[in-house]
């Protein structure tokens, strides 16, 4: 009889009905495409993020006292011990490995340069690097990196550098320094490590000739230097196989209170919560885990710009989802409010003859419950078609539809239906049937 | 027979209007009341406050024991659907559900549906053939009938009736009040409301109300046909 009571009560007065659908499916249909893009927004915002650079920093521990004026950091990282460039492929096993979108090692020797062999020598910084590295992770596979991946936005005119060939790229302010040298030139280097006094063994000279194959731009101090594949700093500095700095890439989460709590300090609940959330201590920790003896700094300009953007835009769709959601179940409200009152006679009849006020809350309930599910399911699919076109149109590829959203969905619309109708049930409760069978 | 209602010294007042000023009787188990009066001398009133629609002011209305005015709302509810069967004017019949599904209703509200028994109800009144009508597709006085098996359905110890053949013509009238008399041949306790003398006079007893007072049943009411 209840399942009679809400089917014929459902399929009466199908206007109203139409316009609380309605109501939820716009509710939904918002809800849905804010969903879907806050589910992504953080990836894509944060993968496009990683174009203004690395967010982490990794040096030896044992370099230097950290100096950080204003949240920046200032320590040189021009002395000081080195790091094994066999450990890195263990950057992909730490349980974040995912968000690890790239890095790249640093080694900067001082050298001269020379145009020609009999030429003035320059002195310049030749910082060797990979511009796109197959590096082996322990599990087997192998995971390409470099600038390309680190440092896209540094622009160069003719091409980058095999990673493992005799060519390098030189930096756009020292080429003006160097008329003479143009993509497809070969230059002369030549620099002289330091060697071991300690351990009696004396300082070499290496010289190593190299074909120019681009004019780097970077806006920053690399535009003064000569760029090299790392192999050829290594070499140059008589430091094989080490590096001294790695700039890291990964896809963080906002930093929050929570994230910038001493793990040691933690419960073990709080501690796995902190570990399992992609937070930039939790990752720049893992780091340290697998890369013992090093240091990792967060490159807090870049990471704190993310971070504000992120939840800036995170706060924007949570409001406009509320907004949406808010009015959805006011329309709810009003419409439920009418019915109730279009039947006030039936409710009043049903009281009499021994209606509870929770069955008859039920009936229109259920009622509200097939609406919900009916305006969610809708709502859910011109949702995912919203996100679609959106994803689209800011991020250049459309956001796929989550089904993980769908139970979600119409969680909220029978949640939106049943606040929305709360006020006007509650009403319904208090009717007295003697004055409405009378026909007041 | 036992007194199936008391009614102690009721009041009933509507801000500063009284609809029951201290009305006193009772009615004994199969007993046919006709409750008299002019409109809004106090019989609809006193109606709702026997079958739990209303509270009383103060006094007593007692039915099967139970002492309506001290109900929480739960148990006037409960009051309702086991207590009580009601007949009313305008019918109050759910337009969207069949004859069969009226009766049922009724039913389910008390404990739970028997579509066989609410058959069976129906054919009692004559409406065997019109289960399956919406209350649309009905006469006022097939309405009328529906109301009564809805009534019965559930054995109520007392049927309480507001001017069952108020909207109804004079057939219809007639078949309704013929089956008031078999429930009343059945042993039924019934209070009917009526303006109608010619009813009044089918009752067993009369009651005649003005002023929310009970009143000396007029001589042209006191015989029984």
């Amino acid at each position: 009889m209840f399942g009679r009571l809400v089917r014929e009560s459902f399929v009466r007065n199908p206007r109203r009905k139409v316009l609380v659908a309605a109501a939820l499916v716009v509710g939904m249909a918002v809800a849905t495409s804010t969903l879907t893009i806050a589910l992504e927004v953080g990836d894509r915002l944060a993968r496009e993020f990683r174009s203004l650079g690395a967010n982490l920093l990794v040096t030896p521990q044992a370099d230097t006292l950290p100096i950080e004026i204003g949240g920046v950091d200032y320590r040189p990282v021009n002395e000081g011990a080195y790091l094994s460039e066999t450990d890195l492929g263990k950057l992909k096993t730490i349980f974040w490995r995912h968000n690890i979108l790239g890095f790249t090692p640093f080694l900067d020797v001082p050298a001269t340069i020379q145009q020609s062999e009999n030429s003035d020598p320059i002195l310049a910084m030749i910082v060797g690097t990979w511009y796109a590295q197959n590096v082996s992770v322990p599990d087997g596979t192998s995971f390409k990196t470099g600038l390309s991946v680190t440092h896209p936005w540094w622009k160069v005119q003719g091409r980058w550098f095999h990673d493992d060939a005799n060519e390098c790229v030189i930096g756009s302010a020292l080429a003006a320094t160097m008329p003479g040298v143009t993509a497809g030139k070969v230059i002369y280097v030549t620099s002289r490590s330091p060697g071991d006094s300690a351990q009696g063994q004396p300082g070499t000279t290496q010289a190593i000739a190299l074909k120019v194959v681009g004019i780097v731009s970077t806006d920053d101090a690399e535009d003064k230097a000569l760029l090299v594949p790392l192999a050829i700093a290594q070499k140059l500095s008589g430091h094989p196989g080490q590096f001294r700095q790695l700039f890291v890439s990964a896809l963080t989460k906002p930093a929050d209170t929570f994230s910038e709590r001493d793990p040691l300090k933690m419960t073990p609940t709080e501690y796995d919560r902190w570990f399992c959330s992609p937070y930039i201590s939790s990752i720049s920790f893992q780091i340290k885990t697998v890369l013992p003896g090093t240091d990792v700094r967060t490159i807090r300009r870049v990471a704190d710009t993310e971070g504000r953007i992120l939840s800036r835009v995170g706060t924007l769709l949570w409001i406009v989802t509320l907004a949406a959601l808010g009015a959805a179940a006011l329309a709810v409200a009003a419409t439920s409010a009418t019915t109730v009152l279009e039947r006030r006679a039936e409710i009043g009849v049903m009281k009499a003859l021994g209606a509870t006020n929770s069955l008859i809350a039920g009936i229109f309930l259920a009622e509200q419950l097939l609406l919900a599910v009916a305006g969610g399911a809708i709502g859910f699919v011109v949702g995912a078609a919203l996100a679609r076109s959106l994803g689209a149109s800011v991020f250049g590829t459309p956001a796929s539809p989550r089904l993980i959203l769908f139970p979600v969905i119409l969680g909220i619309a029978a949640i939106v239906a049943f606040v929305g109708s709360l006020i006007p049930l509650r009403r319904a409760s208090h009717f007295n049937p003697a004055p409405i069978l009378r026909g007041e | 027979m036992a007194t199936l209602v008391q009614v102690e010294n009721l009041r009933k007042e509507f801000g500063n209007v009284c609809a029951l000023a201290g009305v006193s009787f009772r009615v004994e188990a199969g007993e046919w009341i006709a409750i008299m009066g002019p409109s809004g001398s106090g019989k609809t009133t006193l109606i709702n406050i026997l079958g739990g629609l209303d509270m009383p002011t103060s006094g007593q209305a007692i039915v099967d024991a139970i002492d309506v005015g001290r109900l929480d709302e739960s148990g006037l509810t409960r009051f309702r659907a086991q207590k009580i069967g009601f007949i009313f004017q305008q019918f109050h019949l759910v337009p969207y559900l069949t004859a069969l599904e009226n009766v049922m209703l009724a039913q389910y509200f008390h404990s739970s549906t028997d579509e066989k028994e609410a058959r069976e109800a129906l054919e009692r009144v004559g409406l065997g053939d019109r289960v399956e009508h919406l209350p649309g597709k009905l006469s006022g006085g097939e309405q009328q009938r529906v109301a009564v098996a809805r009534a019965l359905i559930n054995h109520p110890k007392l049927i309480l009736a507001d001017e069952p053949t108020g909207n109804l013509d004079e057939a219809n009238e007639e078949t309704v009040i013929q089956l008031f008399h078999e429930l009343h041949r059945e042993g039924h306790t019934i209070l009917m409301v009526t303006h109608a003398p010619s009813i009044g006079r089918l009752a067993d007893r009369r009651i005649a109300f003005a002023h929310g007072r009970l009143v000396e049943v007029p001589a042209s009411l006191k015989t029984s046909l």
